[in-house]
């Protein structure tokens, strides 16, 4: 990807008739058979913002994605778009924009009649639809592809191609679901400042699911961690890696893992790799079991009397060297064990 | 030589099955082999090409193919096409609907061309007897010529249409629900989805509908050889019956394989031009820059 136009002011264009809007959930529920898959979630998105949400698979990140969109039904609670519930409208009348994880890109059709079949089905005039097309091609450098059809596309192509066509809807609530996954992992690096330009420079809120913690993080303006249906914890990337809400959330963000030592107290410490430190005295004995080489650092995993442990230390410590690591008390976290919160 | 061996059984497959007898019945066009020649093959040089150029009943039996195939495979595209979208909806029951809908399929067309034989049976069968019923006059169905084509084609369409309905809730199946998705979310209407959607998203399977319909359609002979013997006075009759009482009731072997393959040339220039028509709407229509 080159940087030919400012995506910035060209995304502000397209969305020149957008209003700001800002997104609430209020206790979003799904049932499938019974089976609670969305169990109250709320969260407020703002105008202009991104919101990350990450979780496991299964977890009902892109269930909140469907439900938001129309494409599965609200099973209790309210979405509020501008103070508005659209819970129990229609899909069409949402003005919501979807970028599917597939792009779902109309096969036989040409990249240019992809994106004006919805223009001509809201009734755009050719010319203002032209305009919007040649602008928007512009915008996601798609200008020489416009007569290709999506099967003559690479998948960061498609993808562009799918975000042009969900920005071409002027939405209220831009949606995305895992748009990157089907892309390498250099392309979506590659992909990730253009991304985040397009989706926090225009008015609409965007929420954009993901099992990536590193895209949420340099994406999103905030994170929302779910699991099992339940919103664990929302706040920016800084909050959720020092401040995790409880135990899944310390555990699923940050990599490498957190180390969880318990204490006899009914209590967990949780403590980062990288905040263990060499010590002389006191602290955890160890014993270094197997290391992986990162490059600008080294993990080691040792054996302490609590359980395995990980170290991230740019020391030269070979296998089966004996240590003593401690820590500081302020890059501690103690969890209740029995309900897993924060102490 | 070795891409030629590993060839070489279905090669000799379809030498055996279809360029064999293919050959042998160019060969028996050729020759005079009747009650008249003491069944012994004469050689005659074209006369029985000449004679088919010249028989009304093998044109005119032509066109009551043509229209019997046209006719019903329509009624079955647009039949099997409605089954297709309802069966591919979910709802309860559609998985015991789905196997009774393949019934008619699954029976022998001579059972079932005797059932509707019976049927329109007059003044005994079920249709007259509901009209009957209603304080109607009975209706000749399989003695009057329209009457009887109609009666044809009705059970031809009620035989094949789920063999369509299936090959089509196929096709809609390949067909990914996010499309629709994205679709709705456009603002787009289930009806204008079937237009914009569904059936630009078909066509290679109405393609192989319509070919193999339209082949077999062109070929009737069992429906129509019990339903109405190809009756009243042959206006039912068609290529392939013709064919047949040529050789198995006027023994007349060297003419009927001279119609079989006159039928077949037909065909094949049928075949020909569906071909030559997808290939020219398939063709990219777009030029890159």
């Amino acid at each position: 990807m080159t940087h030919t136009s400012d995506p910035a002011t060209a995304t502000a264009t397209a969305k020149e008739h957008t209003t700001a809007t800002s997104l609430r959930l209020e206790g979003l529920c799904r049932r499938i058979g019974g089976r609670p898959i969305l169990d109250g979630i709320n969260l407020e998105v703002a105008a202009g913002e991104c919101l990350a949400l990450l979780g496991p698979s299964g977890c009902g990140k892109s269930t909140v994605l469907r439900v938001i969109a129309g494409l599965d039904p609200c099973d209790g609670g309210r979405i509020l778009l501008d103070g508005r519930d659209i819970s129990q409208q229609k899909p069409a009348r949402r003005r919501v924009a979807m970028v599917f994880q597939s792009y779902a890109l109309y096969p036989h059709l040409s990249v240019e009649r992809n994106l004006s079949l919805g223009m001509e089905l809201r009734g755009v005039d050719p010319e203002q639809r032209e305009r919007e097309l040649a602008a928007v091609l512009e915008l996601l450098q798609l200008s020489a592809l416009r007569r290709r059809r999506p099967s003559e596309l690479s998948g960061g192509q498609r993808q562009r191609v799918a975000l042009a066509r969900a920005l071409l809807r002027k939405p209220q609530l831009m949606l995305l679901d895992e748009p990157m996954s089907n892309l390498d992992a250099q392309l979506r690096e590659e992909l990730r400042p253009q991304l985040r330009t397009i989706l926090c420079g225009g008015r609409a809120p965007a929420i954009y699911v993901t099992h990536d913690q590193q895209e949420a993080m340099g994406i999103a303006d905030r994170i929302a961690v779910l699991q099992e249906g339940r919103l664990q914890q929302c706040g920016t990337p800084q909050e959720l890696y020092q401040h995790p809400a409880n135990l899944f959330v310390a555990g699923f963000i940050g990599r490498p893992q957190i180390n969880l030592l318990p204490q006899g107290d009914g209590t967990v410490v949780g403590i980062r790799p990288e905040h263990l430190r060499a010590v002389d005295e006191g602290g955890l004995a160890v014993r270094v079991r197997s290391r992986e080489w990162h490059g600008a650092s080294q993990l080691l995993l040792l054996e302490s009397a609590q359980g395995p442990l990980r170290w991230t230390c740019d020391g030269n410590q070979t296998l089966g060297d004996d240590l003593r690591l401690g820590w500081e008390r302020r890059h501690e976290h103690r969890f209740e064990q029995a309900s897993g919160e924060r102490c | 030589m070795s891409a030629l061996l590993l060839m070489a059984p279905a090669l000799l497959l379809l030498l055996v099955v279809f360029v064999w007898p293919l050959l042998d019945y160019a060969w028996l066009s050729l020759q005079a082999q009747s009650v008249f020649t003491g069944l012994e093959a004469v050689p005659v040089g074209t006369l029985n090409w000449q004679r088919l150029l010249v028989d009304g009943r093998f044109w005119q039996d032509a066109w009551q193919t043509l229209r019997f195939a046209a006719v019903s495979v329509a009624l079955e595209l647009v039949a099997g096409l409605a089954i297709a979208l309802l069966l591919h909806q979910r709802w309860r029951g559609r998985g015991v609907v789905r196997g009774l809908a393949l019934l008619p399929w699954a029976l022998p067309t001579t059972v079932m061309a005797l059932g509707w034989r019976w049927i329109f049976n007059d003044p005994y069968g079920p249709i007259n007897g509901l009209l009957q019923l209603l304080g109607l006059a009975t209706l000749p169905f399989l003695a009057a010529p329209e009457l009887a084509w109609l009666a044809t084609v009705v059970a031809d369409v009620w035989k094949t249409t789920p063999f369509v309905a299936l090959l089509l809730l196929a096709g809609l199946q390949m067909i990914p629900d996010d499309l629709y998705e994205a679709f709705a979310l456009e603002g787009g209407t289930p009806w204008q989805g079937l237009w914009r959607i569904t059936l630009p998203l078909l066509r290679p399977y109405i393609f192989i509908v319509l070919l193999f319909r339209l082949a077999q359609a062109l070929g009737v002979f069992d429906l129509i050889a019990v339903l109405t013997g190809g009756g009243p006075a042959s206006s039912t009759e068609s290529l392939a019956l013709y064919a047949y009482l040529n050789a198995m009731r006027f023994l007349d072997f060297g003419y009927s394989a001279t119609v079989m393959l006159g039928m077949f040339l037909l065909l094949l220039a049928g075949a020909g031009g569906l071909l030559l028509w997808r290939r020219q709407t398939d063709a990219p229509q777009e030029v890159r820059p």
